[in-house]
């Protein structure tokens, strides 16, 4: 066993050590920071708890995700809500998690535009999308809905 | 990197610190779950389309090769939220910096001790002595 030297207790001036340290200014990065976290804290319940639901509640009670399950989700306003409330904070933290990623990369200013355009360009899409999609199933017509129904 | 480290360790040749593999494991699972919600909303929205529809889209995900892609989706968000647990913590008080490494291997711990029982459970229906 090599003897070492106690580490000095520092304190690191970017503690997390995993993220970004706190934007110093009060622009719209900071308040993106603090985005990050508070949805970070609201999706460790609403996402886990989707997982938790999907995959191991499903599962041990015996039932199968079909339409007839979304049906009957989706006809009380509680998991609309729920799922609305998910499908929006993953969406813009993910969007801009990823944009976080791309500008660590990608040096050339022009690049980087591009690909960060084209991210919030079809995240905007794909949440749109979404959001239609909880805003107008309608558990009643849906069976009546649609080309091959 | 100072000798005698005992964070640090040797993969692939490299030698890493578990600190670089935190910060690397939580970019890598927030990178792959935000491409699976990219795929599970189109999924879901085919249920406009009706019951035949729906059923058939979800119906491409029940086999063994995509359930384990959804357990290794459950292990991306158990390990993205505990690490995000603790970045959070130790932005808002940094007085826990001082115990970042019992805190990682804390969340690294927590996150293989969950997913014992949650690969088991999600795993079950395609193993041998399923019902």
């Amino acid at each position: 066993m090599t003897a070492t030297a106690r580490r000095p207790r520092t304190i690191y001036t970017n503690p997390s050590r995993a993220a970004r340290p706190k934007p110093e200014g009060s622009g719209s990065e900071r308040l993106w920071w603090y985005f990050m976290r508070i949805s970070g804290l609201l999706l460790v319940l609403l996402a886990l708890g989707h997982m938790f639901i999907m995959h191991v509640l499903v599962e041990l009670t015996g039932n199968e995700i079909d339409f007839a399950f979304v049906q009957s989700r989706w006809g009380t306003p509680f998991w609309r809500i729920y799922d609305f409330a998910l499908l929006v904070l993953a969406f813009v933290h993910g969007a801009n998690g990823a944009r976080i990623v791309i500008a660590d990369y990608v040096a050339n200013r022009t690049l980087r535009g591009l690909l960060v355009g084209l991210l919030i360009g079809l995240a905007g899409i794909w949440l749109v999308l979404g959001m239609a999609v909880i805003v107008f199933f309608n558990p009643d017509a849906g069976a009546a809905m649609g080309p091959r129904s | 990197m100072e000798e005698g480290r005992s964070d640090v360790i040797t993969l692939f040749g490299y030698r890493v610190s578990w600190a670089q593999l935190a910060w690397f494991g939580h970019r890598a699972s927030g990178l792959g779950v935000l491409f699976y919600l990219f795929l599970h909303i189109v999924e879901t929205s085919t249920v406009l389309f009706g019951p035949d529809v729906y059923n058939a889209a979800v119906g491409i995900f029940k086999n063994l090769p995509a359930r384990l892609g959804e357990v290794l989706l459950m292990a991306a968000l158990v390990y993205h939220a505990l690490n995000g647990l603790r970045v959070i913590a130790m932005d808002f008080w940094p007085g826990l910096t001082v115990y970042y490494r019992p805190l990682t291997y804390g969340v690294i711990s927590a996150t293989i001790a969950a997913m014992i029982p949650l690969s088991f459970i999600m795993l079950r229906p395609f193993s041998p002595w399923a019902a």
